[in-house]
């Protein structure tokens, strides 16, 4: 896993956990080309009134995963989705974070105030405590959220990353695609099995079955962690080093603030 | 000039010298009372009722740094260090006219939020700190009356005098 650098602006429209297709992530127009050329694999031919050197229809926006089929409950095999084992996708998926630390005045009335900016664009409070809140916005408005955040004080500090988890979401998908296959064929060879193979099918197929259950439960985590971006907002001072090692040389100016100011003797 | 009016004029000029021992001055204004004794750390600090509290001092600082400097350092000191929120700054004078720079921060303390405003000049040699602090609440009650006290405050000496005294023992006031 490993970090990047955020981009300049933050790209917008993802749906189902997928990155998504903003003109200027060169990364994401591929994932959306692709997107595009599977739904159009799946799509009914239509009534052929599109002529051939039109332009292509804008790319539909991906409502699911793409590579991951839907678990199936009655054992069936599920249908295999047209581009998981052909051609794997090269999507850049991103977990966005942002880290700001605000400074620490009228704590309370912010701390409302970025609660109230995460619902309003469909977001959710994760943690709040005395110095801290933390929101999950949807990562299409994550540009945004920060944006409102930043106005409402002073910004000590800023810091966001781009979280690259495509090789690990590429890694699980093909995995379980695999533990899929095994256990499709445990289910078949179940069906043909005695009783005593049956056994020993069957707690194969246990020990498959939990396998793929805890790979899509961690597919699910990633897609929620790539739909909702992470902000935390911190009030209290950044202990920088410049301050903390090279202190001024001027003890009055220690002295200055309003803790000695208001202490009258 | 006769030898009476000579000694009422130096003893006028000496009582005015040693009248507050401060190089600047500034007007304490109603509703504030003035507090004795606030050496070493103040030179001035007076107080309202409600615990608004106005302060003056000056620190030798031997020519070293100008508004800007001094204003980067504190404002650094207050934000990084402290937490403080700089809630604006702009450039003022002093009532001599002497260029300075307002910084007004913003900080809570035990969960109230307090507001601080504080105004840098440079003269004599000296940094002059001008301070005022309370809850966001009075000091909002007593912006008027703080913001006279602020625009009371005079760093120089007085431009009869100016080229004798004006020096690290300029008292006139």
């Amino acid at each position: 896993m490993k970090s990047v650098a955020a981009p300049a602006s933050y790209p917008g429209g993802m749906t189902g956990g997928v990155a998504p297709a903003p003109a200027s992530t060169p990364a994401f127009a591929q994932y959306s080309a692709e997107t595009e050329s599977v739904a159009s694999a799946d799509a009914p031919e239509g009534d052929g009134r599109v002529a051939d050197n039109s332009p292509p229809p804008a790319p539909p926006r991906p409502s699911s995963p793409p590579v991951v089929p839907a678990p199936t409950t009655n054992g069936a095999p599920p249908k295999a989705p047209p581009t998981a084992t052909d051609a794997p996708h090269v999507v850049s998926m991103l977990i966005y974070t942002a880290t700001l630390n605000l400074a620490v005045f009228q704590v309370t009335e912010q701390m409302d105030k970025v609660e109230g900016i995460g619902h309003s664009i469909g977001g959710y409070l994760a943690v709040r405590n005395d110095q801290q809140i933390t929101i999950r916005v949807p990562r299409e408005r994550f540009d945004e959220a920060l944006g409102q955040i930043e106005k409402l004080g002073d910004v000590l500090h800023r810091s966001v990353t781009a979280e690259d988890v495509t090789d690990q979401f590429m890694d699980l998908e093909v995995r379980l695609k695999n533990a899929r296959a095994v256990r499709d064929q445990l289910q078949a060879l179940l069906a043909k099995a005695g009783v005593k193979d049956a056994l020993e099918i069957e707690k194969e197929l246990g020990r498959v079955t939990e396998s793929i259950e805890q790979m899509e439960g961690r597919l699910k985590l990633l897609r929620d962690k790539i739909a909702f971006s992470t902000i935390t907002v911190t009030f209290q001072p950044v202990e920088t080093q410049t301050v903390r090692d090279t202190t001024l040389p001027f003890p009055w100016l220690q002295d200055l603030g309003l803790s000695s100011l208001l202490n009258v003797h | 000039m006769n030898k009476k009016t000579l000694l009422a004029a130096l003893a006028l000029l000496s009582l005015a010298t040693a009248a507050c021992g401060r190089p600047f001055d500034v007007k304490t204004a109603p509703g504030f009372i003035e507090l004795d004794d606030q050496a070493p750390s103040y030179d001035y600090r007076a107080m309202t009722p409600e615990g608004v509290v106005f302060a003056v001092r000056a620190v030798d600082v031997d020519d070293k740094g100008d508004i800007a400097f001094w204003a980067r350092a504190i404002t650094l000191r207050f934000r990084q260090s402290n937490g403080y929120a700089l809630v604006d700054t702009k450039d003022i004078e002093s009532r001599d006219k002497t260029p300075g720079k307002e910084l007004d921060f913003g900080h809570d303390e035990s969960g109230k939020p307090f507001t601080y405003r504080v105004r840098l000049y440079r003269a004599q040699s000296r940094l002059f700190i001008a301070e005022a602090g309370g809850t966001k609440e009075q000091m909002e009650r007593y912006k008027d009356t703080v913001d006279w006290m602020l625009s009371s405050v005079r760093v120089k000496c007085g431009s009869i005098v100016a080229p004798v005294l004006a020096s690290h023992t300029c008292n006139k006031w």
